[in-house]
């Protein structure tokens, strides 16, 4: 059921006439929202707090820009291996600082998000440096990017109505009652730093495709602050919230592109708000249907 | 009321010490629990029963001594292992997924159930091993595409904790928020919860804790219950003495960490070391 | 680059130098980490506030305006006074923010979550005001502001008297700060608090009096901070970024410790400059976030942390 609405969602972007300019705003709302799931999969639905996804998203778009730019490879395969790359990545990270709780893996994360991206500033001979890396090729049109988006909302709804998600929740809520329910919550915790990983890798990946140009400041920790701000918006443990936000952020700034001094102080003063004014987030712990009247069926949600 | 007690032991706990720092919580501290019994631990508030609870699931592991389960030794087990021996908890302060429907709740463990059995392991040697029970499980890819078994093995999840809710009387409030419940409702979800993941041994924190006198005979109905339908070996820890003197056979008295006085309910009430230690304080101790 | 004992004795007192800056900012947000329990990255933009107040003081603020409106500072005492009025406007900015943006969120939720995400927040729309208002261009303080002698120490080791008075000011604000919290009442309660600051307020301490005074204290200390960097790396809007060096030097040395946040900052400051001084001067920032994660693999809590555990 949710499943065919995502779909059509999907067909509606996909093929409705648009001009130019539209078609540019929908494909930044398609990559701006698979990542935008990915961190709500790990801050929303599993509690880990992160300020360095921008650095995955980094990894997603050099790997992909290599490939396609430097060795030929065909775009698809690139940018799967994108995502492959940040997995890896995030793997090697997470064994060591999952096992930190509380504060310390944002904190962390701050560190490994920033090192990252020095790493990609200073390794030259592969990465260009920080003038950044031209002349992608513009393989995220329209059509691809609602693709990517509509099959990776799907599954990522999918994960979260079922096992998967009542782990990662069982474990945000209560981690010694989610272990002594069985759940390795180490393991859990990883499951969703790789997949939330593989959400930005792609992202990322597509990004390099629409700009055709790339570069490690893209990728900065005002980037990653974005991530989770949009996140924490729509609402934590909302993954519909999250899309929300990062649709209605996405347009926000692009309505104020004009007057792109104010573009910033505008969105500073919006974080700031949004926390006083509504901190639980626009949806709150709620899914959009959530909100709909006669729902059928004994409610798996609250 | 228990129906068949055999004398194989389930549980043992074989002279177990615990320190917090310079603090023994727990001194050289032996008992059996046999299959199918309903035994209750006893003592006075700071006894050190929780602590025997925690180091039996596995949040804590023992300073010194060994605990067995089954004829295996599972003290060097980390919680989450020691579940999937077939030991569930509830705990003494609640703690419920709150922002997760009570539904919710129960599924998250009957998600989990594991089935114990033996495979042949690289010198040929027969070990113990825990799989997830296939009826309730399914892979990341069929949960990710919700295709293939997926479909069934939710349904069968949600039946089996419909079940347990209806069991221990919360049908009824299956879609409700478990944090919003009132106290004792959150007890016996508690108590489902536990159940959904099929153990073989049940530990109870203080089931009673805050309930009134009505409710603590109704929990009284519920334990003795659970116990004699699903032939579930239980464990209770309760400072109310009345609770645990109706309804355990076999009861541990503790205090300060050390077994004082073990046996059935009319030798534990005329025990010279349990009165000192709890019965004479009995006034007192209820004002807590 | 070859080894030798005049760099590594230079690198050492640069180092030095520069870490006592770090310090003067690591233990003003570790100040408020030890109340709040959140990572306060609005930090960095009070000390821009202090920096742009100093200079506008030292050049009558015709930056913003374009022409001297105000009084010229210079003959009124020079930086004495221009540093005090960047204490106090920062110390006023950092109070604000408390009341207007931090309060609202702490009585409606406990989860630092917000805090943090709502610093950043502030952080940018600090940052942008000064965009705005004074764009973007790197600026000097002006010339004579710090005496501008060196001190041939022998073999070719140098020290800038601004170094060695960045040196003595952290050590006098540091020590300040020592005698604040040990010998007077509020410095009392803020040591309360930091233990646990629920008790603290049912002991009958005004907790939110004791906030406003522990964020003026750490906006001072952050103009000091301010004052210093500008005068070492020139003075531009963006330049609270650096905070993240001094929170993360508060991290090594352990979150919430004041110790621990002084000794991170030498400890970081050290790295760089023998970074800088050895390998290469663009090594330095990934040596910095390098020493952050190993420090939290190794030891999370930090040199003085104190480590956590939940009651089951």
């Amino acid at each position: 059921m949710k499943n065919a609405v995502f779909a059509l969602i999907g067909l509606a972007l996909a093929f409705a006439p648009m001009s130019g300019y539209q078609e540019g705003i929908v494909v930044l709302l398609c990559i701006n929202c698979i990542a935008a799931m990915g961190v709500s999969l790990l801050t929303g639905f599993t509690g880990i707090f992160t300020l360095g996804h921008a650095a995955y998203m980094a990894l997603g778009a050099y790997t992909a820009a290599i490939m396609t730019v430097r060795h030929g490879i065909n775009w698809l395969p690139a940018v799967m291996s994108g995502g492959v790359v940040a997995v890896a990545v995030a793997w090697l990270i997470g064994v060591p600082t999952l096992r930190l709780t509380g504060d310390y893996y944002a904190i962390a994360s701050i560190g490994l998000g920033e090192a990252i991206r020095l790493v990609l500033e200073n390794w030259r001979s592969l990465t260009k440096g920080a003038r950044g890396f031209p002349g992608i090729e513009s393989y995220t049109t329209r059509f691809v990017a609602v693709a990517f988006f509509t099959a990776m909302g799907i599954v990522m709804f999918n994960l979260i109505n079922s096992r998967l998600g009542r782990e990662l929740k069982a474990s945000r809520d209560d981690r010694v009652a989610a272990s002594l329910m069985g759940f390795d919550t180490p393991s859990s915790r990883m499951k969703a730093l790789l997949i939330s990983a593989f959400y930005c890798g792609v992202s990322g990946a597509l990004l390099g495709g629409y700009m055709n140009f790339i570069q490690p400041s893209m990728f900065d920790m005002m980037k990653s602050t974005e991530l989770t701000a949009v996140v924490v918006f729509g609402g934590l443990g909302s993954m519909s919230g999250a899309l929300l936000g990062s649709a209605l952020v996405t347009s926000v700034m692009e309505y104020f592109r004009d007057i792109s001094q104010y573009r910033m102080l505008i969105y500073g003063a919006l974080l700031v708000l949004i926390m006083v004014l509504r901190p639980e987030g626009l949806l709150g712990s709620r899914e959009v249907w959530d909100f709909l009247p006669n729902r059928r069926g004994g409610g798996i949600k609250p | 009321m228990t129906a068949t007690v055999n004398d194989r032991p389930l549980l043992e706990l074989d002279s177990v010490d615990m320190f917090f720092g310079g603090v023994q919580a727990v001194r050289s501290m032996s008992f059996v629990i046999r299959d199918s019994e309903l035994a209750g631990i006893i003592g006075p508030n700071g006894a050190g029963k929780t602590t025997v609870f925690n180091l039996i699931s596995g949040v804590y592991s023992p300073s010194r001594g060994s605990i067995w389960f089954r004829e295996q030794d599972i003290t060097p087990l980390s919680a989450y292992q020691v579940n999937r021996v077939g030991i569930a908890r509830t705990f003494q302060n609640l703690r419920l997924f709150g922002r997760s429907s009570a539904l919710e709740n129960v599924m998250t463990a009957a998600q989990n159930r594991y089935r114990y059995s033996f495979h042949e392991n690289m010198f040929g040697n027969l070990s113990p091993c825990y799989r997830p029970d296939p009826d309730y499980y399914c892979g990341f890819v069929e949960s990710a595409l919700h295709m293939g078994r997926w479909a069934g093995r939710e349904k069968k999840i949600r039946d089996k904790s419909m079940e347990l809710l209806d069991r221990v009387g919360l049908a009824d409030r299956a879609g409700q928020a478990a944090g919003t419940l009132p106290y004792g409702m959150q007890r016996r979800l508690e108590i489902a919860r536990a159940l959904a993941l099929d153990p073989k041994l049940l530990l109870l924190d203080e089931p009673a804790a805050g309930m009134n006198p009505e409710e603590v005979e109704a929990l009284n109905v519920l334990i003795t219950g659970v116990h004699r339908d699903f032939h579930l070996t239980t464990l209770v820890i309760e400072h109310h003495m009345d609770l645990i003197m109706a309804i355990c056979p076999h009861i541990i008295c503790v205090n300060f960490g050390a077994k004082i006085a073990e046996g059935p309910p009319e030798e534990i009430r005329s025990d010279p070391g349990v009165l000192s230690a709890y019965l004479g304080d009995d006034g007192k101790e209820e004002t807590e | 680059m070859d080894f030798n004992f005049s760099t590594l004795f230079q690198q050492v007192i640069n180092g030095l130098s520069l870490g006592s800056v770090y310090a003067l900012i690591a233990v003003g947000y570790s100040l408020v980490y030890s109340i709040l329990s959140f990572s306060n990255f609005a930090h960095g933009g009070f000390l821009v506030v202090g920096g742009y107040i100093c200079y506008g003081l030292l050049t009558g603020f015709d930056v913003a305006f374009g022409r001297e409106v105000l009084l010229s500072v210079p003959s009124m005492g020079g930086i004495w006074l221009a540093g005090l009025g960047a204490m106090a406007g920062a110390g006023a900015v950092a109070v604000l923010t408390e009341r207007l943006a931090y309060k609202p969120i702490r009585e409606h939720t406990s989860m630092t979550l917000y805090l943090l995400i709502a610093s950043m927040g502030v952080s940018i729309v600090i940052e942008n005001i000064f965009v705005i208002l004074v764009g973007g261009r790197f600026r000097a303080l002006p010339q004579g502001t710090f005496p501008a002698a060196t001190f041939d120490l022998g073999g070719g080791v140098t020290v800038n008297a601004s170094d060695l008075l960045s040196l003595g000011f952290a050590v006098f604000f540091l020590g300040g700060l020592q005698f604040f919290l040990m010998r007077t009442r509020w410095g009392l309660a803020i040591r309360a608090a930091a233990c646990d600051l629920r008790t603290a307020g049912l002991m009958g301490v005004n907790v939110s009096r004791l906030i406003g005074i522990v964020f003026f204290v750490a906006g001072i200390l952050a103009a000091v901070g301010g004052v210093f960097l500008s005068a070492r790396y020139t003075l531009y809007p963006q330049l609270g970024g650096i905070t993240t060096k001094a929170f993360v030097a508060a991290v090594i040395g352990g979150l919430g410790s004041l110790p621990g946040a002084v000794v991170g900052s030498l400890l970081l400051g050290l790295a760089e400059m023998l970074t800088a001084g050895f390998v290469s001067s663009q090594m330095r920032d990934l040596v910095v976030f390098s020493m952050l994660v190993i420090m939290l693999l190794i030891k999370p809590a930090g040199f003085f942390g104190k480590q956590i555990s939940d009651k089951i």
